[in-house]
Order: C-alpha cells, then sequence, then structure tokens
C-alpha cells in the first residue's frame, strides 16, 4: 500500500504545485532510501554517507534560501520537506536542518559576501558539511553565559573553550561557531583541520541513533580574521538560526507523529483479539481518534506558522508555540501507538519505538519543551521568568 | 533530431482501487503516476539528449489530471511538453491516431514508449503507433543507443540478450532495464514549472474522440483470495492428499 500521510483538513489543497513536487520527491526519497536502511543506520550510530550526497542531490539544503546556488523555496517547502524527512527519522531531519537552518543561515544572513561565496554553494550541495556551536556542557537553556572566548590576536583569532551536543559536528567541514569577543557574542567559521580544533563523536546514545552528535573541541583553536560573521552581535545571531530550525521541527513533528498514527491505525485493523480486530474495540478508536486530532491541529499550527514565514508577519513567541506544542504531540502519540501495538511496538519492524526515542531528544533540543513555556510566559505576562535577580 | 516519449499517467501500482456503480472509482484514487514502463523509456530518452541526440519531446494523451506527468518528465529534463486533452474513454485505436498526429508534429523518427500501461496492460500503443506511422518497431527493449545514424536496442530474447540495429524511423517499447531512474531535484522542479505545456484538443490534430469502438460495459474487483487451510500432524496426511485430488486437482 502507498503511504498515505494523514491529511484530515485537506492541508494538500492549500499546497502550490511546487510544493506538491518537492514534497513527493522527499517523500519518494524516504521510501525508497531511508525506510529500508533506517533500523541499519540505527544500529551501526551511522548517518549514511550516500544520504548526505542524495539529500544534497535533490538540492533541498538550506530551502527557504536565495541567491548563491540556495534552493530559494517557500517556507512552507521548507516545512514540508522537515516533514517528510521526520517521517523516515527525526536524526534525518536533523542533519537537514542543521545544515540548513543552522549552518547556512547564519552565513547568508550575517556572512561577508566572501563567506557565502565560499561557502553556500557547496553547503547547498551537501558537498559542505556544516555543524552549528551554541550548547556547551555546562550552558544549555542559558547559553548567554557560555564560555567558549575567541581573543583577538591582531593576525587572527584565538578560540578557546568546549561545545556540546552538536550535531553533524564530527562530519563537518566547517562549524559556525559562536563565542564570547571582549565579553560579546559573536559567530566564528571554524574549518575543518584548523589548529587545535577537534571534534570527537559522542557515543552511547539511545535517541537520534542515525544522527552524529559531537563534542566542538578549541585549544587555543586558531582562526584567520576573515572568519567572523560581520553583520552579527549578541543572542539574536544564534537566536534568529533557532527560529528558523525550530520552525522545521514544527513540521518535522507531523511527519513523526504521522508515521506514527499509520503503523497505529494498520496495526489495530490487522491485529485480532477476542475474536474482532483491535481497531473495532473503543478503547483503541479513542486514541486513533485522539492521535487524528492532534495532528490535524498541529498541521494547522505548521502551515499557518508557515505562511507568517513567508510573509514575513511571524513572531518568534509563534514559533515556539508550534515546536512545543507539535513535538509535545508528536511524542505522546509515538507513545500511544506503541500502547497500540502491544509488545509488537518495541520491535524494530515497527517505526514507533524509535520515533519515540528521538522525539524525546527533539522535546530537548533547539530550546526545551518548558523553555518554550517560559517563552511563551513572558510574552503573556511582560515578565522574563529566567533568571533570578541575584 | 530528438526522441518522442509517450507517457500515460495511471493509477499508482500501490493505490487502492475501488469500483462504484460498476466504474473505477477514479476520484478515489489518491496517486496517479507515470507508467512504469513509460518511466524507462523517458530515463532512456533523457540518457539520448545527454549524448547529444537533441531534445525529448514528451506526449501524453488523457484528462486534465494527466498534466502533472509531463511537468514529472520536465522536472528530470523533457524539452517540451504536449498534452492530447481529452476526457473521452478511447479504443487503442483512436489513441494510437492522436499520437501519431502529435509525433508527426513533432518531426521526431525515434519514439519511445513502455511496452504496455501498468493499467490496461494492452501493449497495443507501441505497435500501433509505428504501424500507423509506418516505423518499424522494437518490443520490450531494455536500452537504446544511437551511433552515427542508426540506432542500437538490447533486448532480452529467447536464448539471451539480443542488440537489434535499426536504421530508419522507430518505435521502441521499454521492458524495465537496468538503468536507475532519476530522481527530480528542486532546480528541476522550479524549472518544469515554469515549462509551458502545449494543450491541443483531438480536433486540433483532426481526429475525433467520440464513437470509440470499444465500449467498456462494467467494471469489477477480483475476487476476494480464499483463506488456506492448516493441517497439523501426521495424521492429517490422508486429508490433505484428499483435497490436493479432490478439491485443488493438483495430484
Amino acid at each position: 500500500m502507498a503511504y498515505e500521510a494523514l491529511d484530515f483538513y485537506d492541508i494538500d489543497s492549500l499546497l502550490t504545485e511546487e510544493e506538491r513536487m518537492v514534497r513527493d520527491m522527499v517523500r519518494d526519497w524516504v521510501e525508497d532510501r531511508v525506510l529500508p536502511n533506517i533500523e541499519d543506520a540505527c544500529r551501526d550510530g551511522v548517518f549514511p554517507d550516500e544520504w548526505r550526497v542524495e539529500i544534497g542531490e535533490m538540492g533541498i539544503l538550506g530551502a527557504p534560501l536565495k541567491g548563491y546556488g540556495c534552493p530559494g523555496l517557500s517556507y512552507i517547502a521548507y516545512g514540508l520537506i522537515c516533514q517528510e524527512l521526520e517521517r523516515g527519522d527525526s536524526g534525518v531531519r536533523s542533519f537537514a536542518s542543521v545544515q540548513g537552518s543552522l549552518a547556512m543561515y547564519p552565513i547568508w544572513d550575517f556572512g561577508s559576501e566572501e563567506q557565502k561565496e565560499k561557502y553556500l554553494p557547496g553547503m547547498a550541495k551537501g558537498e559542505l558539511v556544516g555543524c552549528f556551536g551554541l550548547t556547551e556542557p555546562d550552558y544549555g537553556s542559558n547559553p548567554g553565559d557560555m564560555i567558549t572566548r575567541a581573543e583577538d590576536k591582531g593576525d587572527c583569532f584565538l578560540l578557546n573553550g568546549a561545545k556540546m551536543w552538536i550535531t553533524n559536528g564530527t562530519i563537518a567541514d566547517l562549524a559556525v561557531v559562536w563565542a564570547k569577543l571582549e565579553g560579546e557574542i559573536r559567530g566564528f567559521i571554524v574549518e575543518k583541520g584548523d589548529e587545535g580544533f577537534s571534534a570527537p563523536e559522542m557515543k552511547g546514545k539511545h535517541s537520534l541513533k542515525a544522527s552524529v552528535t559531537s563534542e566542538l573541541v578549541f585549544q587555543d583553536c586558531k582562526i584567520p580574521k576573515d572568519r567572523i560573521l560581520p553583520s552579527v552581535k549578541g543572542l539574536r545571531g544564534p537566536f534568529s538560526c533557532l527560529n528558523n530550525a525550530r520552525y522545521g521541527i514544527s513540521w518535522g513533528a507531523v511527519g513523526a507523529a504521522q508515521s506514527c498514527f499509520n503503523s497505529a491505525r494498520e496495526y489495530a485493523l490487522s491485529r485480532i483479539q477476542f475474536g474482532h480486530p483491535i481497531a473495532s474495540f473503543q478503547l483503541v478508536q479513542n486514541k486513533l481518534s485522539w492521535m487524528l486530532r492532534e495532528i490535524t491541529k498541529g498541521q494547522l499550527l505548521a502551515f499557518h506558522i508557515g505562511k507568517k514565514k513567508d510573509d514575513g508577519s511571524w513572531i518568534p513567541e509563534q514559533i515556539s508555540l508550534a515546536k512545543m506544542n507539535n513535538v509535545d504531540m508528536a511524542l505522546e502519540i509515538a507513545r500511544m501507538s506503541r500502547d497500540i501495538h502491544g509488545a509488537n511496538g518495541i520491535l524494530d519492524e515497527y517505526p514507533v519505538m524509535r520515533h519515540m526515542a528521538n522525539l524525546e531528544s527533539v522535546k530537548t533540543y533547539e530550546g526545551t519543551h518548558d523553555i518554550h513555556n517560559l517563552i511563551l510566559g513572558r510574552h503573556i505576562t511582560g515578565i522574563q521568568s529566567f533568571t533570578r535577580e541575584p | 533530431m530528438g526522441v518522442a516519449v509517450l507517457l500515460k499517467q495511471v493509477p499508482d501500482t500501490t493505490a487502492k482501487i475501488s469500483i462504484s456503480g460498476g466504474r473505477v472509482d477514479e476520484g478515489s484514487i489518491t496517486k496517479w503516476s507515470i507508467s512504469p514502463y513509460d518511466e524507462y523509456a523517458l530515463e532512456n530518452a533523457i540518457q539520448l539528449k545527454e549524448a547529444g541526440f537533441g531534445d525529448v519531446v514528451a506526449i501524453t494523451c488523457g484528462p486534465a489530471r494527466a498534466a502533472k506527468c509531463l511537468t514529472e518528465a520536465a522536472a528530470v529534463g523533457a524539452d517540451r511538453l504536449i498534452h492530447i486533452l481529452t476526457d473521452s474513454y478511447l479504443d487503442s485505436i483512436q489513441v494510437q491516431s492522436l499520437l501519431s498526429a502529435a509525433v508527426k508534429e513533432t518531426g521526431f523518427e525515434v519514439v519511445m514508449c513502455g511496452k504496455q500501461a501498468a493499467d490496461t496492460n494492452s501493449g497495443s500503443t507501441g505497435p500501433g503507433l509505428a504501424s500507423t506511422l509506418g516505423f518499424s518497431c522494437v518490443g520490450g527493449v531494455t536500452g537504446v543507443s544511437i551511433d552515427g545514424g542508426l540506432a542500437y536496442a538490447t533486448r532480452l530474447g529467447p536464448s539471451g540478450l539480443e542488440k537489434v540495429e535499426v536504421g530508419g524511423p522507430c518505435v521502441f517499447t521499454f521492458d524495465k532495464g537496468d538503468s536507475e531512474l532519476r530522481r527530480p531535484n528542486v532546480r528541476g522542479i522550479m524549472m518544469a514549472k515554469k515549462k509551458p505545456i502545449d494543450s491541443l484538443l483531438p480536433n486540433d490534430l483532426g481526429i475525433g474522440d467520440s464513437d470509440s469502438m470499444v465500449v467498456i460495459k462494467d467494471h469489477s474487483s477480483p475476487p476476494e483470495k480464499q483463506p488456506g487451510q492448516k493441517f497439523v500432524g501426521s495424521e492429517s496426511v490422508p486429508e490433505v492428499v484428499e483435497k490436493l485430488r479432490g478439491e485443488a486437482n493438483v495430484i
């Protein structure tokens, strides 16, 4: 049976032909290339390099960026790409999110002309992989207190510090690293092979196993002066990147939830207990209709914020709501789907346990669930609750 | 110089087909695709184009929804798109006449299509077209190369691979080949969207699309497969033998 993504409110009819074609292209690729291989990739703990090549060939990296060899698609198309990739696996979507929204975007928005021309065309093709260094071992939700420092040595910058939980780190050709220069957060481009830079992989994850997660270590790491991102200072830099990535996640979570819903529906229809398919029992129907309800709401949130991204009328709090809600619902749906699958739900024959474990990370990265609540709390009350006065 | 590729839009091979009022309910088909054998024809045509053998013109005949398969062809490299727009049910001769007229209009002498369509499986379009156009026809090929004005087609013969040399105008019908079908990419999709489709009515080609000589009386689903029977233990051997002899008639 062909995969039919749940689309109860006919979002499909709101898409342009181009958006539908891009979605179908990615959907077919996931069907052909990711789904048959994802369990092996997870077991081996690798992001297969041919996926990088093929994602690059499809031309979907940095989807909404224009110029410098970037695709120039709508934010809706970018969302659909994330949805389809994450229907395969959150790790595959993470690869694309980090490359496009966290590594290409800051160069595209804050980089010099030379930096854009040097890096963006290769990154759009997937020939150069980027990563994003913001989080540190001791500074996650509170990046403003980061320890990593840059020092101006006259003919170069010297970086010292460490980043952690960096998707694509070990396989990256370049890292966009946020560090304090004279007390102010600035972006720097560090290339693989720069003296004093290493990116050891973090092993032992029970989640996002098909995604590379690394530390970035800078020990008197020397980089040329032209590697600083000239046009941004302060947390606005990394936060603008995160807004784009979080937007993509709000769609990606829908894809993971659709996958779990589909699997639960098919399983419930074919699994016979007490002489009847379990889909005929009210408790199971109640679960399935709850899933449909939540996915439909999540799709409408993602679509509407996508339209607002396209016309520029969005505010970051709206993205926080979409990211938080959609990941939350996707995780609950994954758990509920596992429940409907009974013991079978823990097997890798079904995608649900993998999505469930992945979504635990997705709930935490790119602004934890709670931090997004606090962003909304500040928006509602005008009172920030992140820090205490000393 | 160039290749005319004939594409038919069919329900995706994985789509669920339902019957309503003695007819396939097209409205319930959620995914339409280029007929799989036609995709191999398209792939070969694009490979020839890349080898320097002129443009690829993609031609389809069907209702408005069929335009999608032309845009998909453009996304992987078709240069010109012709849509013969008709909502009527057409018999094979009508389809062949319409497609022949469109091929004539291109002036191309190499035509490629699938050996049969995934929905009707009749396999008549390629040979019928060749007959109408007065072209030769090589059927069931898996690859065609062109060198010095001659076409060389490979196909699976009764005793191995056959290589067929063709000198004049020819229709090649394609079987599933070894070449991997290319995927579209974003650049292709964006260019395809801008590519105009030459939309022609049957009358524009001087051919009527009414009075089909074939009338489909009724569609019905194939009978449901009977559930299997399970026998356990050696004591059931006589019963199994009896059933194989009496019911299944296999021994």
